[in-house]
């Protein structure tokens, strides 16, 4: 495959979905079929492009290519690498089956004409982020899709939503501010911003510090990151389940993908655990991964818990980059599409619940099992990989970034990541167990009716939602258990390309 | 890919490659899941599967028994997960199989009776088969991590066989078992993984000098992950709960099987791993001392804990789950003295592993045909029980077999094992002599009496004493059932009169595998069980039995219920439990929502800076506009001025023009005034002119007759004086018209002046 080949798929990719935004918007006016048809064919037709890049990332393909020159040596640019092409095929792979979901779901939903072109549109911004070639452009794609993604979050218009949006809107205004601050640092120190020289900044400097930590601040905002975490647990809640899903299962990964970004592309992992700076990151992704945990057994509404156990599950990938080695980065980059799959589903799952029976509140599901089967076999194979049973895919990344942590010697991350695991039983298995083994809507569980077959009443939710949890809860098996673990080689590739090769 | 394949083979023998081990625990699994897609009604297909299933791993077991016994089966299943799921079956391991795959198959049968009393059979059988699958897998697996992923998929099927009830205490104890359970996963899990961590591998191999520093860490996660599930006190309280509300062939596997994984888990880590992979030295030994030394104490207090808590329960299947408390105790035991004792270990090996055999087949009888009494009355208390000796006398019969096996009457299975561990005692006491094992074997013999007592209470209640009204029917027992409980009995019986069948054909060769000599292996080659030394302890016990049993009965003091506070749960589990989880939603909720509360605490504070800001905005928007108002008042009133100025103006332009017309007029006055003045002052000066004319006449007149009066007087006086020269004094220089024309002048001008001013 030609460089200039791939860089006009590149270009499809994000120009496709941002260019379809106006079609799909004016062809509301026509039929809603029309309008969902085109929002899948172009969420296919990305994912499909996506993919098509797997032969040239695979044979260690890379490229760099300067667009325009906003001002000299500050460029629109675009990159592919391993890195990029696991999260643009990941995000992309997730943006259709929710797209998918989403029509059965937002059938009965208001303003739909302003939900699909949106959820269309960030998925091109979000794959700009991706494929950005520098931190100028990135920057650029990053506040495209923070700031279009409100409109996900407030879709429902009601006072929390609102309030809930504000709260994201100012958080990522904040964190746009510290990370347009640290490129404005690193451009100063570096006189570039480009993710294709290697390493920017080669010397510490105060300067270069207040850098790293801007750049946490603007990152770790999105991955949810304690204590810039507080927008999380009301605005995935709020936001469509298909929305949810997207937010916590693919946008939040961009904060951490901008981390790897910079810990690789601007400073150096030397440099880093040189100083000590690893340390900051550390210390708060285990605050994060514990305090996600802990709120979580707190949370009743399940949308807020299953809220929380992304900032939790989201505090693993970042405890995997800030012990930087190469079981720890395969394991943070595994439990990134690890996650994806998992949360994902709990979240699609949740929302069928809402969908079908309207209840949000956890207290109120019990039974729930034995009127939808397949939605909660499908939530609880995603909670087990959760808490971390073996033959699916949390486990190994689970595995894999306690391996990491060992090897940094460092077991007290092991107990962090053990403990929240009990944690994730304890806040998962109170939904899980009383869904299929309490009987619906009384206050005590079948007392003395020992003989009695249980009966099930199935009302799932429409077959193309169902369809959809079924694909994303097979692969956090498929993902777990095959031997050819395609998401597991691409971490590894990934983990060796960072921390072998560098850029070029 | 990231565990290296077994470079460390411990166990001697050839090494045999096979995927049957991957098929005995995969195939049950699989026709689990099977089984629950089937319809409800096809009851003879599923009853059918569970059999076929049940035998295929039984079968299957049995085929691997040659290899095993010559080396061991292993398959490796590479790249699974990433980490390579791992089999190896040696003979340990098949002895586990074999008693897994037995037992299963007749609760298998038994539950096809049991279970027609009972609702949801899908989800049983699919759950029961499934569980099998996972428990082969457990003690098929060939590394810790392969051990681990058994041991938890056995953990989360069993939580369903726990709950099959779904009533309050069944729901209660299923969530107790499957938390300490999960629990009892990730300290293994940590363990696995600090093991990985310093040896680089998960294999089941002596690796005791790569831990260095971490051996007791990770062996106190062994302990804990293995321990939950063997019952250990003080990790076994979900055991009396979980155990009895299950159905009873699943109890029966519960306490006959699944408990023994835990066993099997603590013996491979302690007799296995716990072994240097080089030379035992000196501080090794003395390391695996102390912990043989912890375990059997743990083993001891196991023992006798369960013994005394069984005797004060009045639910049937209470007594038998604290006697599986008791009985692992003795396993526990067995293990710890093989590991103090090293190469002398061989008699607690094969004590422990014996004892694993035997009190799978009693304990598992036991289940069932107390299983059988409560499916036929409905009743598993005690005292409202009695006299089933005439209404189920083959129950009753297998019953007493099976008490006399878990008592340790010669003659019965449970003689041979109890009388190994014991010895292994002995032979403790022999080489160390030190009062810690002589204490052991005391604490061992009262425990034995107290099984004896609880079996005594237990068979009193159900069997003996007259038949309670409401349940004094006639039982027909269905074959299946018959035929199970019959060939339990018969197993027993078979390994209490034969008891060296076992020992010789497995037990033996497996110790010898672990490299076990000395005294106690030469011992074991040719062991007489029917000896007095052996039969002289057992009647002690026996004895000791009956002083406890009669006097304690004759008193009611099995009757004492122990105050619920006392337990073991009151007091520790839950107060540490609530207490954690309270502090950690509490810790947890407080950091969060204070930072929640510290964004809003600055939003707002942001939001009143700026307020004042607007305020000051909008003051000085209101400033402006005062200001304006002002200045537009200041505007239209300097307009007004400016019009009155302008008004002043023209009026003064006017007053001006008056003026200036006026002073024209002055100007013409005054010129005319000055032209008047003018031809006055002419005229004055003609008049002056002629007035100094006349005036000159005057003068010169005057003058003349001056001088004529002169010249008369000077005419006199020159006479008179010639002092005065005349003609130096003249009137000519005074000119007297001169001053009267300055006069004049002066005169003018002062008129002009005074005029000039009144104008």
């Amino acid at each position: 495959m030609s460089p200039s080949t791939v860089i006009a798929m590149l270009l499809a990719i994000i120009g496709l979905p941002i260019l379809m935004t106006p079609v799909i918007m004016y062809s509301c006016r026509f039929s809603e079929k029309l309008r969902n048809l085109l929002s899948v064919a172009t969420a296919s037709i990305v994912f499909i492009l996506s993919l098509l890049l797997y032969p040239f990332v695979i044979g260690g393909g890379e490229i760099q290519f300067t667009l325009f020159e906003v001002l000299p040596n500050l460029e629109i640019s675009l990159r592919l690498d391993i890195l990029s092409f696991c999260l643009a095929a990941l995000a992309s792979f997730i943006w259709l089956l929710s797209t998918i979901y989403s029509i059965n779901y937002m059938a009965t939903e208001h303003a739909c004409s302003r939900y699909y072109p949106v959820l269309i549109f960030t998925l091109g911004a979000c794959q700009g982020i991706f494929f950005s070639g520098d931190l100028f452009s990135l920057f650029v794609f990053f506040e495209l899709m923070s700031l279009i993604a409100y409109i996900l979050v407030i879709h429902e218009e009601t006072e929390e939503a609102m309030k809930a949006g504000y709260k994201y809107l100012v958080m990522t205004i904040i964190g746009g501010l510290a990370l347009f601050f640290g490129i404005i640092i690193v451009f100063e120190l570096g006189g570039t911003v480009s993710l294709g020289v290697g390493v920017i900044i080669q010397e510490v400097s105060t300067l270069a510090f207040i850098a790293f930590i801007c750049f946490l601040i603007g990152f770790g905002m999105k991955a949810g990151m304690f204590p810039l975490h507080v927008w999380l647990p009301d605005a995935h809640p709020v936001a469509p389940s298909p929305a949810s899903a997207l937010l916590s299962g693919i946008m939040l990964k961009t904060g951490a993908y901008g981390l790897l970004r910079v810990i690789f592309h601007v400073f150096s992992p030397e440099m880093l655990l040189q100083q000590g700076w690893d340390n900051i990151l550390g210390v708060l992704a285990v605050i994060t991964i514990l305090l996600g945990s802990a709120v979580a057994l707190t949370q009743n509404d399940i949308k807020r818990r299953l809220a929380y156990s992304s900032i939790s599950q989201l505090g693993y990938v970042l405890l995997g980059f800030s012990i930087l080695n190469s079981n720890a980065i395969i394991g943070a980059v595994f439990h990134i599409f690890s996650h994806a799959f998992m949360k994902s589903v709990l979240f699609l799952a949740a929302g069928a619940i809402i969908w079908k029976t309207g209840k949000r509140q956890v207290s109120d599901m019990k039974g729930i099992g034995r009127q939808m089967p397949v939605t909660l076999g499908c939530f609880s194979i995603a909670a087990f990989a959760m808490i971390g049973i073996p033959p699916l895919n949390g486990f190994l990344s689970k595995w894999t970034l306690a391996l990491g942590a060992l090897d940094a010697n460092m077991p007290i991350y092991v107990l962090v990541l053990l403990i929240s695991s009990l944690l994730n039983a304890l806040y998962y298995l109170p939904i899980i167990i009383p869904a299929f083994f309490e009987a619906p809507g009384e206050t005590s569980p079948d007392s003395d009716a020992g003989h009695d077959e249980i009966q099930f009443d199935i009302r799932e939710a429409a077959p193309a939602m169902v369809a959809v949890m079924v694909v994303l809860a097979l692969c956090t098996i498929i993902f777990g258990l095959t031997p050819n673990n395609i998401a597991f080689t691409l971490s590894r590739l990934t983990a060796e390309f960072l921390l072998l090769g560098g850029a070029f | 890919m990231l565990v290296s394949a077994p470079a460390i083979v411990l166990l001697s023998g050839p090494l045999y490659y096979s995927s049957l081990p991957l098929w005995t625990t995969l195939i049950p699994m699989l026709v689990g899941i099977g089984i629950y897609l089937l319809k409800d009604q096809w009851e003879t297909l599923r009853k059918g599967c569970a059999l076929a299933a049940s035998i295929f791993a039984f079968i299957g077991v049995m085929l691997l028994y040659p290899y095993s016994l010559a080396g061991s089966v292993s398959y490796d299943l590479i790249d699974f997960m990433q980490l390579g799921l791992f089999f190896e079956l040696d003979l340990i391991g098949w002895i586990f199989a074999f008693l897994i795959t037995l037992i299963w198959l007749l609760a298998t049968i038994f539950s096809f009776a049991y279970m027609d009393f009972e609702h949801n059979r899908r989800r049983y059988y699919s759950f029961l088969i499934f569980t099998l699958g996972a428990t082969l897998g457990v003690v098929m697996a060939g590394d810790f991590f392969t051990l681990f992923l058994f041991f938890e998929l056995m953990t989360l099927s069993s939580f369903v066989l726990v709950i099959h009830q779904q009533d309050i205490p069944s729901m209660k104890a299923g969530i107790l078992y499957l938390y300490l359970g999960l629990f009892g996963g990730l300290a293994l899990l940590f363990g696995i993984l600090m093991l990985f961590g310093a040896t680089g591998s998960v294999d089941i191999a002596p690796a005791l000098d790569l831990l260095e520093g971490q051996q007791t860490a990770i062996f106190i996660c062994f302990l804990i992950g293995f321990g939950i599930k063997a019952g250990i006190i003080p990790l076994h309280i979900w055991l009396p709960q979980a155990h009895p509300v299950a159905p009873s062939p699943a109890s029966a596997l519960l306490s006959g099987i699944m408990i023994k994984a835990g066993a099997y888990g603590i013996l491979r880590v302690s007799l296995i791993l716990y072994l240097p992979a080089g030379e035992l030295t000196a501080s090794f030994a003395s390391y695996l001392f102390i912990i043989g030394n912890i375990l059997m104490w743990i083993g001891i207090i196991t023992m006798l804990g369960g013994a005394a808590m069984a005797l004060l329960q009045t639910n049937m299947k209470k007594i038998l789950a604290y006697s599986s408390v008791s009985q692992m105790g003795y396993i526990i035991t067995g293990v710890g003295v093989a590991t103090f004792l090293g190469t002398e270990g061989g008699m607690g090996f094969t004590g422990a592993v014996y004892h694993v055999i035997n009190h799978a087949f009693f304990k598992a009888g036991l289940f069932m045909m107390v299983g059988t009494v409560y499916i036929y009355t409905h009743e598993l208390e005690l005292y409202r029980l009695g006299g089933m000796l005439k209404k189920m006398p083959l129950v009753a019969v297998t019953f007493i077999v099976a008490a006399f096996g878990i008592a340790g009457i010669p003659g019965f299975n449970g003689f041979p094992s109890k009388t190994l561990i014991h010895d292994a005692m002995l032979i403790a006491i022999r080489d160390y002599g030190f009062l810690s094992v002589v204490l052991a074997e005391k604490i061992f013999v009262l425990a034995s009496a107290l099984t004896i007592c609880y079996f005594i209470k237990l068979f009193r209640g159900v069997f003996l004493g007259h038949v309670p009204e409401k349940i004094d029917r006639d039982y027909q027992l269905p074959f299946s059932v018959n035929a199970v409980l019959s060939s339990f009995a018969l197993i027993i019986v078979a390994i209490g009169l034969f008891p060296n069948l076992i020992l010789e054909q497995v037990l033996v060769p497996a110790a010898e595998r672990l490299d076990y000599a000395g005294y106690a292996m030469d011992h074991l080659y040719h062991f007489h069980f029917f000896e007095w030394q052996p039969l002289e302890a057992m009647l002690i016990v026996i004895i000791l039995a009956l002083v406890i049993y009669i006097p304690a009965a004759y008193r009611g003091w099995f009757d004492w219920k122990p105050p619920w506070w006392l337990s073991i749960y009151a007091l520790v589990y839950r107060p540490v439990t609530h207490r954690l989880m309270d502090v950690t939603c509490r810790v947890g909720v407080m950091v969060d929502s204070s930072v929640d509360s510290a964004y809003d605490k600055s939003g707002s504070a942001a939001r009143t800076w700026c307020s004042y800001v607007g305020n000051l905005d909008s003051g000085l928007d209101r400033f402006y506009e005062k200001s304006s108002i002002v200045a537009r008042k200041l505007a239209d009133r300097s307009s007004d001025v400016d019009t009155k100025i302008d008004e002043f103006y023209e009026k003064s332009g006017k007053a001006a023009r008056k003026l200036a017309d006026r002073s024209r007029d002055m100007d013409s006055a005054i010129n005319e005034a000055y032209h008047k003045t003018g031809i006055a002052a002419k005229k004055l000066a003609e008049h002056t002119s002629d007035a100094e004319s006349k005036l000159d006449r005057v003068y010169d007149i005057a003058g003349e007759r001056t001088r004529a009066e002169m010249e008369k007087r000077l005419s006199q006086k020159r006479g008179k004086s010639q002092r005065f020269d005349p003609s130096k004094w003249t009137t000519k220089n005074l000119s007297f018209d001169t001053l009267l024309l300055v006069l004049v002048l002066g005169i003018v001008l002062l008129v002009i002046f005074y005029f000039g001013r009144t104008l």
